[in-house]
């Protein structure tokens, strides 16, 4: 027991609980301008999975030509393919209408599918991409290296808290979710806000994806979000729709998630169990905050 | 109204649009004539413009395919009618498209079998294949525009009366759906022409046209073999059987969305009805005959309980069911892999035995006691004569007399009793004696009583919520939580109630993978294919959320999931993940309402069209500049705009005739 307590103040499961923790912070804060906006974001599983592949794929294909840019690279294709098929979700629910958890089911849906078909075309293996031979930099010292997204992440939760509270952009994201009727008479360009945040979400998804496609590991691999979209949309609405709320929050369930990789190692308790100890403590920690307090026209399309 | 007479302005533009369409396609779409592995895409390219070689290589010799081209040629003066008929808005429109219809239909089914035997013979010569290493047909693409126009054509002329516009008008339903696949098709057809190149049976690179045909063969070969199974009975069979479990997950996701409430949850709840049906199914020491229905109402609770948590969260706390059906999700995943994936689990630093694990290297369950297994379908729906194995007509036949009688016997009181009593005498006396034989494969399908019970379950969620007063409580909190709390519904006890139902439905799935042996063996296995819970959400939207278009549905997702796998043998870019892709197409294109505009699939009330009309013009409903600009300055139309302002708009009155009419009644 006191092993068990001496490894969870060490080094390394502080590098798990970090890397645990950053890709849910950064498609949480995703989460939070979409869902500011008035647009339920339920894709952003699908968000992940589609960065992660793209990320994968350009870093592999650029791997000869670039060399070390190549991730980098590869982290530009990724944000752009997230953003792109967050514009999808975007249109369906925006101009045409639809209901929005449908929609990003549907995009989900597709994330499921799409890799599959892409990774067998390019490189004949329906569950992985080939290893990258450079993938992201890690920076710091000692074991707690770490690849730029993590850096990333920690700056986008200040920029995120600046932009939603002291800009103007953030007043109107606000006031899109909040009541998009007073702000279009105000002279809010409801549509135009709603489209810039879910693309915005897309962005930050994608680099999660990123994150853990080249950042964390070399490669694309099936399942590779393992549910991070979900309890990264879990964190947004523990999180109260706030970012620090969101930082607490997705500390909290990356702390459980780094929990039960250290005890699946040992003979505390069975794994598969363990395993499922976020996504419990999500259900629980969702009774407590329920749907009081999110943005009130979230869910609603605008006329 | 001497205008219902003949077609309206619009429906005669559709025709003439899709009319020109297909004319004009017919002569350009050879093109895009599929070729097969020998030159014998002559055939078609014939049509209408004579021979085209796009190969430079010969033409093997090809049969004589006259009678195709009379026909094809008749198919294009029935489109030139159709032409005319639309231009002048013609009565005898309809008839036109009719005709249309049919010669299409014709020209496809002559065109097809004269190319199978021209293929046959080119096989029989020993004719070596020249590019493709198949030898399936292809098809003059330009021929399906026919049958479509007519299609069309048919509605638009039949629209001008007044019965049949009613008709049509139920039909509106079926709109979104068929744009969906429509367009989830076309999207699929794109992706299979980028990703997968075609197979060169030659030694030399191919030519451009070559390319071009070639790519287009890949993509029919690609939809015909998703489609095939329909066409022969074990394929039927292979569909059926993996339609069962899309029914149980379709009927549960729209039952969820009847009471206005999303259950992405199916795989946790499929996972926990399958978990409890073998617990019951390997464990209970019941006799037979109960332990057969009391497995499958395992499967029922084991479902039911994981629908309720989530439909009890959101009725007592208002948390969203949709997180948490997703979340629950995991944790069935885990509660599985924690019974069956081991032997041995770990506890507080000691190991403890779980025996449900059986011995050997795969993780499932023990074998389900005999007793709890569901027979194959094809065990007693064939009998053997002599060495042939033939699949009865006898149900088919019964159904037939029954559905004759029910319907043929309008004036008669008991015709319920008397057409179940014939077909029972007809089901009985040709069950073992009318049947057309089948291969040895089909006694090995694995299609089992589960079908028929998510045939059962399709009713009763039909009885349930249009017949009492249960399910019309549940739509009514489906459709406005608000009014039905207003009316004395209470809403969190529907919650519950239909999230509960909705996860019973989805458990009642595991039957088919349990007790039915659908993965070959009577046991709770690793690879039980959960992902069907979330299939069943397109399942559920193609079905418009009623049991009969989710059996509809079901039926035809099962069939592409059989073709993908035919694909996924055949092709190497290309694979069963196609089919995936596809279904999520539909979703999304669904959630897009196939994009028609709103004025087709939600058009506005008729009174409200009538009262227009009276007021003048059609003008009249238009916006003059001045009106326009007011609209756009004002950010959303429909809110403050008093009673007063719309009913001024609607019946096109200014606001001085307000004012006079207001006069009027002070005087």
């Amino acid at each position: 027991m006191s092993a068990f307590l001496t490894a969870l103040l060490s080094v390394t499961f502080a590098g798990i609980f970090i890397r645990s923790t950053v890709p849910l912070l950064l498609t949480a804060l995703g989460g939070l301008y979409s869902e500011r906006s008035g647009v339920v974001n339920i894709a952003l599983e699908g968000l992940i999975i589609f960065g992660a592949l793209a990320g994968a794929i350009v870093t592999k294909e650029l791997d000869a030509p670039l060399g070390a840019a190549a991730p980098w690279v590869g982290w530009l294709g990724g944000m752009l393919v997230g953003g792109l098929i967050a514009w999808i979700h975007a249109v369906l629910s925006i101009k045409y209408r639809a209901d929005q958890v449908i929609s990003g089911t549907a995009i989900n849906l597709l994330a499921t599918g799409v890799p599959p078909v892409v990774l067998t075309a390019l490189y004949n293996s329906s569950t992985e991409s080939p290893a990258v031979e450079h993938p992201l930099p890690l920076w710091g010292m000692g074991d707690l290296r770490f690849s730029p997204p993590v850096y990333f992440a920690l700056l986008v939760v200040i920029i995120t808290w600046y932009v939603v509270y002291r800009t103007p952009y953030g007043l109107r994201l606000r006031a899109s979710g909040e009541h998009p009727g007073a702000a279009s008479s105000m002279g809010v360009n409801v549509k135009r806000m709603r489209y810039s945040a879910v693309i915005l979400s897309g962005v930050l998804a994608g680099t999660a994806g990123v994150f853990l496609s080249i950042g964390n590991l070399e490669a694309y691999v099936r399942n590779i979000s393992a549910g991070a979209g979900f309890i990264a949309l879990a964190a947004l609405i523990f999180g109260q729709w706030k970012p620090l709320g969101v930082l607490a929050a997705t500390l909290l369930f990356g702390f459980l998630q780094a929990l039960s990789i250290q005890l699946g190692g040992t003979t505390l308790l069975p794994s598969s169990l363990v395993q499922a100890l976020p996504y419990l403590i999500t259900v629980l920690a969702l009774i407590f905050t329920g749907r009081s307090r999110a943005p009130k026209a979230v869910g609603k399309p605008l006329d | 109204m001497s205008d219902s007479v003949r077609p309206s302005p619009l429906a005669a533009r559709l025709s003439l649009i899709f009319a020109v369409v297909a004319l004009v396609g017919l002569f350009l779409f050879p093109y895009g004539t599929l070729s097969r592995n020998f030159n014998a895409q002559s055939l078609l390219q014939r049509f209408p413009a004579g021979l085209t070689n796009f190969t430079g290589t010969p033409f093997e010799n090809v049969p004589s395919v006259s009678s195709a081209l009379a026909i094809g040629w008749a198919t294009l003066l029935t489109l030139a009618a159709c032409i005319y008929a639309a231009v002048s808005r013609a009565r005898w429109l309809w008839i036109a498209g009719l005709l249309a219809l049919l010669l299409g239909a014709a020209a496809i089914v002559v065109f097809n079998s004269s190319l199978n035997a021209a293929v046959a013979e080119l096989v029989a010569q020993g004719v070596r294949a020249r590019r493709i290493p198949w030898t399936s047909g292809g098809m003059h693409l330009g021929l399906f525009l026919p049958p479509l126009a007519g299609l069309v054509t048919i509605f638009a002329g039949l629209s001008m009366h007044e019965r049949w516009w009613e008709r049509l008008n139920r039909l509106r339903g079926l709109l979104v759906p068929v744009a969906a696949i429509a367009l989830a098709i076309a999207v699929g057809a794109l992706v299979v022409l980028v990703v997968q190149p075609v197979p060169n049976g030659l030694e030399r690179p191919l030519s451009i046209g070559e390319l071009l045909t070639g790519k287009l063969d890949v993509v029919w070969y690609v939809y015909t073999t998703l489609f095939a199974p329909i066409t022969n009975l074990n394929g039927l069979f292979d569909s059926l059987k993996l339609a069962t479990p899309l029914i149980f997950t379709g009927l549960g996701v729209a039952f969820g969305f009847r009471a206005g409430l999303f259950n992405i949850g199916g795989p946790g709840q499929l996972t926990m009805g399958g978990i409890a049906a073998m617990l019951v199914g390997v464990y209970a020491p019941l006799p037979a005959f109960l332990l057969l229905p009391a497995t499958v109402l395992a499967a029922a609770l084991g479902g039911a309980v994981w629908g309720a948590v989530p439909g009890l969260l959101k009725a007592r706390f208002g948390s969203s069911e949709v997180i948490n059906t997703i979340m629950l999700n995991y944790i069935a995943s885990a509660v599985f892999i924690f019974l069956i994936g081991s032997s041995t689990f770990p506890f507080l630093g000691k190991t403890y035995t779980l025996p449900i694990k059986d011995e050997g290297f795969e993780a499932k369950s023990k074998v389900f006691q005999e007793g709890a297994q569901l027979a194959p379908i094809a065990n007693w729906l064939s009998f053997t004569r002599g060495d042939t194995t033939l699949f009865s007509l006898g149900p088919v036949l019964a159904l037939l007399v029954f559905a004759a009688l029910y319907y043929g016997l309008r004036r008669v009181q008991a015709r319920l009793w008397i057409a179940l009593a014939a077909a029972v005498v007809v089901g009985f006396l040709t069950w073992h004696a009318v049947g057309v034989p089948v291969t040895g494969s089909f006694s090995a399908s694995r299609l089992n009583t589960s079908f028929l019970i998510g045939l059962v379950c399709a009713v009763l969620m039909g009885v349930l919520l249009w017949r009492t007063s249960a399910g019309y409580a549940l739509r009514a909190v489906g459709l406005s939580p608000a009014a039905a709390e207003y009316g004395g519904i209470s809403v969190g006890k529907n919650v519950i109630l239909a999230m509960t139902l909705s996860g019973a439905l989805i458990g009642l799935g595991a039957t088919h993978y349990t007790m039915g042996g659908a993965l070959d063996e009577y046991r709770l296995k690793g690879n039980m294919p959960v992902n069907v819970g979330f299939d069943g959400i397109a399942v559920a939207l193609m079905g418009q959320s009623t049991p009969g278009g989710v059996v509809a549905a079901a039926i035809l997702f099962g069939t592409v999931d059989t073709g993908g796998v035919d694909v996924d043998r055949v092709l190497d870019k290309v694979n069963k993940d196609i089919v995936t892709v596809l279904k999520s197409l539909i979703v999304l294109f669904i959630a897009a309402g196939g994009f028609l505009s709103r004025r087709i699939t939600d058009p506005p009330p008729p009174q409200l069209v009538k009262a227009v009309d009276a007021s003048g013009s059609d003008a009249s409903a238009r916006l003059t500049p001045g009106e326009a600009a007011h609209e756009a300055s004002t950010p959303l139309p429909n809110v403050g705009r008093s009673s007063e302002v719309i009913a001024q708009d609607v019946l096109g009155g200014d606001v001085v005739a307000e004012e006079n009419i207001d006069k009027e009644r002070k005087s």
